[in-house]
Parts: structure tokens; sequence; C-alpha cells
């Protein structure tokens, strides 16, 4: 490996930043993000330097210092550079730096705009972490960095009582997750005795059965991590609410990236999972998939539909992972970064010119005041329901076939419906902002975003357009597939041929799904859904009560033991006990005062009846 | 011999305090600049001593021996190895930032000062010495101090009832302690207090299993008592809650370390039958710390009471440590002590600043502090973050090695898993409970103009504990390094078949299936 310096300099950019930033430039907005621009742009750069230079997949892939060593616990200071981090770095450092370009405008006004950079920087730091480790406890440790940051940019504006809520909720439930995920690191390192992911593969290639019985508990306590960070069924919560952070943070972090590591973290540890695991996680993935999908149609935030849908597309790539397709998974995460980043600073650019109106029954028309937007938002839709040649078309259609491939026919059925659904609520959106009459003042005098903030739209749009096809799926095919062959750039485009049921049934849902939607809101003033669906619209609106029913048991159960347990400390180990002592003392204290009444003829009748005891005692006998 | 540099760390506090009796009380500015000066010397001579310190060397560094009444064998005798030299560092930083704090003090000034310089004095002394009398000693020169101050200089209206509970809960655990020490002495037939000594001869001449038997949970439950082991434990979070913030740092942060150090130093090398008999026990008590009294934490409306049961909660995790009896659990264990020292002492001294400024920690009265109080805010976001186990600070690295430590014996299992729920999701609700209602939401219009921390005096301490818990959590194997060796050698005193190298035998995962809660 050559140049084996740039990942760590890539790696250590932004947290120089972060540290620079929060030491000397906290008060000079400017400086600050232009700082953690140039951080996260030059590791972009970098990266591409370093994989020009050694190929996707480098010799010796591996650099580490030693960090941790005590008798059997070995942990490094480890990178991992193949096909699979390498890809991921791209992602982090090429849309992240699109978003903090867009963010230096987006956060001109806020004051707390170095702050703001601030986090971007660590959490970038975060990430590229988590791509890059090469063994559990490394990966852990920026696992709880990134939950840490997005803890941070959630309650970016911490004064709003729902955004401090928002940040704690997220943070609970993440560390819900890495409460199984640590378990399941110790089981497999008390099993197997290392932390390094290679080391690992390694041993459980040469003996398949190495986990032994325990081999089911453990992958699915290390998937409890997967399923709080890629925020899957039933730890999804937490996502929706967190688009109470800044819109760039919501591109960034609950979209392109961090929600993503879940499935970054699945496909880089494959290996540990059985047929057993894998099975269960095929179906939680298609769980999500499709409950999210059915939020998605009746909400009204224009941040919180996208959100569900990017629970609901995570749902797919956790999904294609317990379905044996890594490549598919890691396919679809790539492009879902593009365009879902796209649709989130779409979405952002439109908040903007409605200062700060979310509601989509406010907006209308705006296809006329915010052209630019209207297309690249455009384009974030139509390749993220799937219609060709945009990049989710491909991934989408991989997924699909794969379902197919490993005959499971009935998560292929809830792909196609979900695909169906994802059609359906994003042009439900897409008519209802840019079509129609202005249904506010606001959308009236809309205007179109600032230069800074429409480039890296056009960027992304570009990539969510030919994403499909540019050579994506070769890379991580080459990383999961021996014998894996390079598709030209034709072969490519016509990739999706191969398996024509699954590609002509998830074009005809899209399609059929953007029609539905067309119809039922190309000029509709209100929902005419509630109306004809009655209670499920109810239900899908209020997220089928699962945050009610959280708050009721998990949360009350806590509480309770809580509170018995204080109870307790109060009046048991607290009063009882030591009021025990206490009194006891204090009844002696006022027993022995009674002998002292200070009355010398008491005190002679007590020395006379000593003395006679004490001759009774050494006389008498 | 010449004078260890140990000396000078432990007796400089102890001079100027005697030192600062001759100074008039009224000559507040001098005061200050000795107690000041007193704690920076040793602090800078602790860093160099830790810099100078040589890793991967078995055995103590720095010692310096006086007999001192010879008939009896005791001595003063100070040293470090890897046990305690991360503790001395550890606890001559606090010590100079608990000064630094000290300007919240503004009746009886000189008293204070002096108390708090014997206090420090007697803490160091406690983790330099080698000889059980002086060990002891210096540890009771530091106890009897925070009784005073917590009675003096206390706040809160239940500031009696908290004096009275620490006196006599501490007292007792003390004096179980001596107890048990003497035993040791008497039952060792060594006749010597000198530690090193005693270890070299009990290593030869086992004590007998039942004088082991009756010794060592008199030393478990005493040292324990001092330690806020569960149920032992309510003292603490009342007497932190009323004690003045410098004295709260000093014994949460670091006095209270010493019953700690205490089993790993003495109780578990030459007790090792009782120990392992013992150990299980402490495994189920320690989740009494890590999940009860982390529940009763989440149940506390006043900030400080808040902190107070998290420092109960993480000795849980320093006893999980210690339970598992092998080389990674102790080091983890040794390692919290380090990290929580500074995290606590970080933690009341933030209180203690919001409490000077706003005359209150009721949670419920606080609330936006991060907008008036941006330094002191994030600083206090930045400990309960690593209150609630955040990679990068050293805490961190302190609780996932004992659970790595504690998950290689099979039967402490399903204790490691709940100590786990402690760590992750107990302590982060009451952690983020108490930023989301302490810094963040709206600022009442009464906090609003609150004067922050800006210059660099004010600045010093939080940032000096800050620093530290960031620089071992970023690299622990400044710790980890010179703690591992001597740790190996009490491990192997403790627990001879404990140290088994490799991971567990396939054959044992059947036990870690029935190990598992359904």
């Amino acid at each position: 490996m050559k140049y084996e310096i740039l990942p760590w300099i890539i790696l250590f950019l932004p947290l120089l930043a972060t540290a620079v930033i929060t030491l000397f430039t906290l008060r000079c907005r400017t400086k600050s993000s232009l700082i953690s621009i140039s951080a996260v742009v030059t590791g972009f750069v970098l990266t591409i330097v370093f994989i020009a230079v050694n190929g996707w997949h480098p010799v010796a892939s591996e650099t580490a210092v030693n960090w941790l060593s005590i008798g059997d616990l070995h942990a490094d200071f480890g990178l991992k550079l193949d096909a699979l981090s390498m890809m991921m770095m791209l992602i982090v450092t090429g849309v992240g730096g699109a978003i903090h370009i867009y963010s230096y405008s987006y956060m001109d006004e806020d004051a707390g705009k170095a702050r703001f950079f601030a986090f971007m920087s660590l959490f970038t730091f975060s990430m590229l972490g988590i791509v890059m480790s090469n063994n559990f406890l490394m990966m852990f440790i920026f696992w709880e960095l990134v939950g840490v940051s997005s803890y941070l940019l959630i309650g970016f504006w911490f004064e709003k009582p729902s955004a401090g809520d928002a940040a704690k909720k997220a943070f609970i439930t993440n560390r819900l997750g890495d409460f199984g995920f640590l378990l399941g690191i110790l089981m497999v390192w008390g099993i197997l005795g290392s932390l390094n992911f290679s080391t690992l593969q390694s041993s459980i290639v040469a003996n398949p059965a190495a986990l032994g019985t325990m081999a089911t508990i453990a992958g699915l306590l290390v998937f409890c991590g997967a399923m709080g960070k890629s925020a899957q069924f039933p730890l999804h919560v937490w996502l929706p609410d967190a688009m109470e952070g800044p819109t760039p943070v919501s591109a960034l972090i609950h979209a392109a990236t961090m929600v993503a590591a879940g499935v970054y973290m699945l496909c880089r540890t494959l290996f540990l999972f059985n047929a057993d695991a894998l099975h269960v996680i095929a179906y939680i993935g298609g769980f999500t998939a499709l409950l999210a999908a059915l939020m998605a149609v009746q909400q009204n935030d224009i941040k919180r539909i996208i959100a569900y849908s990017t629970l609901s597309q995570l749902g797919y790539m956790v999904m294609a992972v317990g379905l044996n397709g890594p490549t598919p998974a890691m396919f679809h995460l790539t492009t879902h970064a593009f365009f879902k980043a796209l649709l989130f600073l779409s979405a952002g650019s439109v908040i903007i010119g409605m200062h700060h109106e979310q509601d989509i029954w406010q907006m209308g028309n705006l296809r006329k005041k915010m052209p630019l937007t209207f297309w690249t938002f455009l384009i974030g839709a139509l390749a993220l329901s799937g219609i060709p040649p945009f990049s989710g078309f491909y991934s989408k259609d991989s997924i699909l076939a794969q379902c197919l491939e490993e005959k499971n026919y009935l998560l292929f059925g809830v792909a196609v419906f979900v695909a169906g659904l994802t059609a359906f609520y994003t042009f439900r959106l897409f008519f209802v902002v840019f079509f129609g009459k202005e249904k506010s003042d606001y959308a009236k005098h809309a205007h179109e975003s600032p230069l800074v903030m429409t480039l890296p739209l056009v960027a992304l749009a570009v990539f969510a357009a030919i994403g499909g096809f540019i050579g994506i799926a070769n890379n991580y095919g080459s990383q999961f597939v021996a014998e894996h062959e390079t598709l030209s750039l034709a072969q490519q485009v016509l990739e999706p041929l191969h398996a024509p049921v699954a590609m002509l049934i998830g074009i005809g849902v899209a399609l059929a799904g953007i029609f539905l939607a067309f119809s039922l809101y190309k000029n509709a003033g209100t929902d005419p859904l509630p109306a004809k669906l009655g209670g499920l619209a109810t239900a899908m609106k209020n997220k089928f009560y699962l945050d009610e029913i959280y708050e009721a048991t998990v949360i009350r159960l806590h509480d309770l033991i809580a509170t018995i347990c204080d109870m307790i400390d109060r009046w048991i180990v607290e009063g009882a006990c030591i009021g025990f002592v206490r009194g006891g003392t204090d009844l002696t204290g006022r027993a022995l005062r009674l002998v002292q009444t200070g009355n010398l003829q008491t005190y002679a009748f007590l020395f006379v009846l000593g003395v006679a005891l004490v001759l009774y005692f050494v006389l008498g006998k | 011999m010449t004078t260890s540099i140990l000396t000078y760390i432990l007796g400089i506090p102890l001079l100027a305090a005697v030192l600062l009796v001759f100074v008039p009380g009224n000559y507040r500015v001098i005061i200050r600049a000795i107690a000041l000066a007193a704690t920076l010397v040793p602090m800078v001579l602790a860093i160099k001593m830790f810099c100078q310190f040589v890793t991967g060397h078995v055995g103590y560094q720095f010692e310096q021996q006086i007999p001192w009444v010879e008939s009896l064998g005791m001595s003063y005798h100070v040293g470090v190895d890897g046990l305690n030299v991360g503790l001395v560092l550890m606890g001559a930083i606090v010590a100079f930032a608990a000064a630094c704090c000290s300007w919240e003090i503004q009746t009886r000034e000189k008293e204070f000062y002096i108390l708090l310089l014997v206090m420090t004095g007697g803490i160091l002394g406690a983790f330099a010495s080698l000889d059980l009398f002086f060990f002891y000693a210096f540890h009771e020169f530091a106890l009897v101090p925070t009784f005073i101050m917590i009675g003096v200089w206390g706040r809160s209206e239940r500031k009696n009832y908290a004096t009275f509970q620490i006196t006599i809960y501490l007292t007792i655990g003390a004096l179980l302690a001596l107890i048990g020490l003497i035993a040791l002495y008497i039952q060792s037939g060594a006749h010597t207090f000198d530690i090193p000594k005693l270890v070299e001869y009990i290593a030869a001449n086992p004590l007998a299993a039942k004088s082991q038997n009756f010794i060592f949970p008199l030393l478990l439950f005493g040292f324990g008592i001092l330690v806020s082991l569960w149920p032992f434990h309510s003292w603490a979070a009342l007497g932190y809650g009323a004690a003045p913030a410098p004295t709260a740092m000093l014994h949460a942060g670091v006095l209270k370390k010493f019953g700690l150090y205490g089993l790993i130093r003495v109780a578990l090398p030459l007790m090792p039958q009782a120990a392992q008999s013992w150990m299980q026990i402490l495994a189920w008590l320690c989740l009494g710390n890590i999940l009860y009294v982390g529940w009763v934490a989440m149940k506390q409306k006043n900030l400080n009471l808040l902190i107070g049961n998290s420092s109960v909660a993480h000795m849980g995790f320093i006893f999980l440590g210690i339970a598992s009896l092998n080389l990674i659990g102790v080091t983890g264990a040794v390692l919290v002590m380090i990290a929580h020292g500074f995290l606590a002492a970080l933690t009341f001294a933030l209180s203690g600043y919001i409490y000077q400024k706003t005359g209150t920690l009721q949670i419920s009265e606080l609330g936006g502090l991060c907008r008036p109080l941006r330094f002191i805010g994030v600083t206090l976001l930045m400990a309960a973050m690593a209150g609630c186990g955040l990679p990068g600070f050293a805490n961190f690295v302190g609780e996932v090695t004992v659970f790595f430590g504690a998950w290689q014996v099979p039967s402490l299992r399903v204790v490691t898993v709940l100590a786990v729920w402690g760590a992750l999701i107990i302590g982060a609700v009451y952690m983020t409970r108490a930023v989301r209602n302490v810094l963040h939401g709206p600022v009442p219009e009464k906090w609003s103009k609150l004067a922050d921390a800006t210059d660099v005096w004010r600045k010093l301490p939080y940032a000096l504990l800050l620093v530290s818990l960031l620089v071992f959590g970023f690299v622990p194997s400044l710790l980890t390094d010179k703690i591992v060796p001597d740790a190996k050698k009490m491990v192997q005193m403790a627990n001879p078949v404990s140290d088994k190298p490799g991971a567990v035998a396939v054959s044992e995962i059947p036990n870690l299936k029935s190990a598992l809660p359904n």
C-alpha cells in the first residue's frame, strides 16, 4: 500500500478542524465554516488520490498502531482499506462535502454557525472512523462518537424543547441498539479471541462452526447495533424526530451516511451471520420498509415524509443483506446517499424559500418560483421511485432481483408493494409542493436559493441521475463475490434485463404509484386520502401509535423501577436502617442520661451498691 | 537513601498547612496563594514522576524507607508501582483543581485551606504509602477534615444530617478496616507493617483459611463502606450534595478510591482463598451500585444528588473489575478509578460553579444554561457524556476493559450483561435527562444574565480535569502499559488459576448459554 499516511490524514483532518474551531475560531463564523469545509473537501481529494495510486484492492489492506493491549485483549487503532471502505469514504467525504458547502449558505443567518461546523466535522471524523476501522472495538468507539455527534446536531437548536427532547430520544434509542452490539462484540471476542475483522473472518472461514451454538445469538446481538443506527423496527422511532436538526444535518446524517452505518456494518461483518440470523435480519428489514412506507403516506411535514422514506429505504437495504445480497444492499446505500441527500437539500432549499415553513399544505406551485430546486427535486423523486434510467432504479431492481434469486416470494411481494408506495408518497409530496395553487402567502413570495446552495444540488442531481451505471455495483461486486466480472458501461445500463420479471414489475408499480399520486394530488387543496381510508389513515398519520405504546410500556416500566428504587433508598435504606441506628443511639443516650441525675445521694447510693456487689463477688464466693 | 519525590509530593501540602496556621486570617490573598502553590508544586512533581516512571518494570519505584517503630516493624515507606502511580497523579491534579475551585469559600478561609491541605497531604500519603500503619493513618488524616468541612462550610438545609450520616458510615467503615488490618498483622506472624514484606512473607507462608475467612470480610466491607458499596451507599450522594465543591471533588474523586486501592493492594493478594469465595457475592453487590443506584439517580430532582448517585453507580464498575479477578478486569478497575477521579472532580466543580451563580441546584429551577454559561455548559455537557461512557474520555476505556475482563469469567456473564445495561442505558438516561433539563431548553429570564467563567484562571481547573480525561481516553496505553505488569503480579497471587491464556474454550460454550437471560 503506497502513501499509507493518506488514510490517516483523511481520517484526522476533520477532527483537527473540530479542535481548531472549538478552541480558536468559535467567534468567527466564516473562518470556522471554511476550515470545516476544506477539511472534508481535502479528504475527498486525498481519497481519490489514494484510490488512483492503490486501486480498489490494495495488497496489504490494513494499517494499524496498537491502542490497547491488556493480556488477551488486543485492540488496534487500525484502518482497513478495501473497495467497501473506500467507496464509503468517497460517499462520506463527497456527499458530505456537497452538504458542507450547501450548509455554508443554509446556516448563514444562524448565530451558532461556527458551532454547527465544529459538530459537522466531528461527525465526519466519526463516520470516517466507522468505515475505516479494522476491528470491532474501534468500530464501536466511532459508532458511539457518531451517536453523540448526531445527538449534538439534532439538539443544535437546543433552546427549542422539541429539539432537546428529540436529541435525547435519539441518543437513548441508539444506546439500546449499542447495548446489544457491545454484548455481541463481547461474545464474539469471548469465543474467537480476536476483535480484528480479518482474523475473525479467517477463523470462521477455517471453521464455520467456530461460533458453535451461539452463532445465531451473537449475530443477532451484533445486528442490534445496526437496528439502532439504521433505525430498524422496533428501534426506528428516533429517526423521524431527528428532523428537529437543521436540514443539512438531516441530509448528511439522517439520510446519506450515519443511518447507513448499520447496513455498512452488516456488510463488513457478513461472515458472522449464519442462515438463521440472516433470515431474521431480512424479515426485520422487510417489515421496516413496509411500516415506514405506510407511515410516510400520511405525513404532512416535508422533512418527515422524506425521513420516513429513508426508514423505508434502509429497510430495503437491511432486507437485501438478510437475503445474502451485500452487493445490492451497498449499491442501494450508495445511490440512496445521492438521491436522498439531494431530496433533503432540495427540501431545505424549499424550506428556506418558504421562510422555515415545513407543512406541505402551506406550499404549492413552487415550480415557477424555484425552478432549479424543482428540477433537482424531480430527479431525486424519480430516482427514489425507481424510474429508469435514474440511479435508484438500478439499485432497487438489483434488490428485487435478489429476492427472486433467493426465492423469497413473500419479501419480493413486500418489496414490490413498498416500491409502489414509495412512488406514491414521493409524488404526493412532489405534486402538492410544486403544482396546484399557492396555499399560503409564503408560497406566493417564495424565492430561489443562492448559488452556493444550488450548486451542490446540481452535483448531487447528476450522480442521482447516472449513479446506476458508473461502476458502483462493480466495485461492491469485486468486494463480495470471489469471481466477479467487471461490466462495461453498456452492460451496466442493460444489467436489469437479466431479471426481466423483477424489472418489469418494479417499473410497473412505480408508474402506477406516480399515476395514482397524480390523479389524487394534481390540484388538491387538502388531502383527499383520510376520507377514503378512514381509520387506517389516522393510524398511519399517528405512526401506528408506536411512540405512545413505547411511552406507555417501556418508558413507564423503567420509570416505575426507578421510582421503586428511589422509595427503597429513601425510606428503607436511609429511613429505616439509619433511623434505627440513630434512634437506637438516641434511646441509649436517653436511658443513660437517667443515671446521671446530678443528685449526690443517688450517686452515693449507686456507689455503695457497687461496692457491695464487688464485695459479694470477691468475698462471697 | 535520597529523599523520594513522593515525600515532596505528600509533604509539601502538609507543611504548607502548618505554615498557614501562622498566617493571619485576614491575609486572604497570601493564604490562597500558599494553598495554590502547595498544590501546584505536588502536581508538577507528580506529572514529572509519572513521566519518569519506568514502564514495563515490575516492582516499586521512587521508594524511600525510614524506620520508625522498629519493635513493631513500622516504618515510613513510600513508593509507587503501576497500581498506584496513576492514582497519585490523579490525586495531585484533582487537589490542585480543588484548590483552584475554593474561591467559592468566603468565610473562615484560613481554616478551610488548612483543612484542604491536610486532606490533600493525607490522600496523597495514603496512596503512596507502602506501610500499613501509614497507609491507614494518612487516610484518617484526610477523612477527618472531610467531616469538618461538610459540617462547617456545607450547604443545603440537610447539611447536619448529611454530616452525621457520612461521619457515622465512614467511621464504621474505617474501623472495620482497621480491625481487619490489625488482625492481618497479628495473624500473619510476619511482625511487619511493611506491605511488600508482608506480601512476600505471606506468599511463602499463606494465611490459614480460617483467619482468611474472618479477616477478608472485615476488609471487604470496611473498605466497601468507604467506597459506598451497595447497600452502604446512602451517605455518599447526600454527603456530596451537602459538601462544598472542593471537598466533594477531593472526596468523591480521590479519597473514595482508597478503599478500592486497599482491596487491590492488600486484601486480594494476601487472602486469595477468601477473596475467591467472596468475589461472586461482590459481583452481585456491584449490580446494586450499577443498576439500583443508577435507577435512584434517574429520580433525583437535585443536580448534586444526581451526580452523587451517578458517582456511586460508577463504583460498581470498579467492583466488577475487581470481582473478575483477572488481569483485564483488574486493569480496567484501576483505569476506572483514575478516570472516575477526574470525572467526579470535574462534575462537582461544575455543579459548584452553577450553585455559586444561581444559589440552587434544583433541576426544575434550572434550564437552558448552555446559553448564558457557554464554557461551563459545554464542559458540563462533555462531563455528562464522559459519565455515560462516551469513547474519547478515559471512563470509556476503563469501563469497556472491565466488561471484557468480566466476560472472561463464565460465572459472571449474567452480571456483565446487566452491568452493560447499566452503563449504556441507565447512565445515558439520567445523564441526557440532566443535560436536557439543566443545559437545554429555554433559558428562564432570571438566568439569562449569569456570568460565565471567562478568564483563564477560572477556566483552568475545569480545563485541566477535562484534558486529563481526554488524554487518557485517547492514549490509554499511557496508563495500561504501567498498570499491566503489576496487575499481573497481583492477579497471579490473588487468583493463580485465572491467568489461563487465550479465550474461553469452546467446551465452555454451553455454560455460556445457561448464563444468558432468556
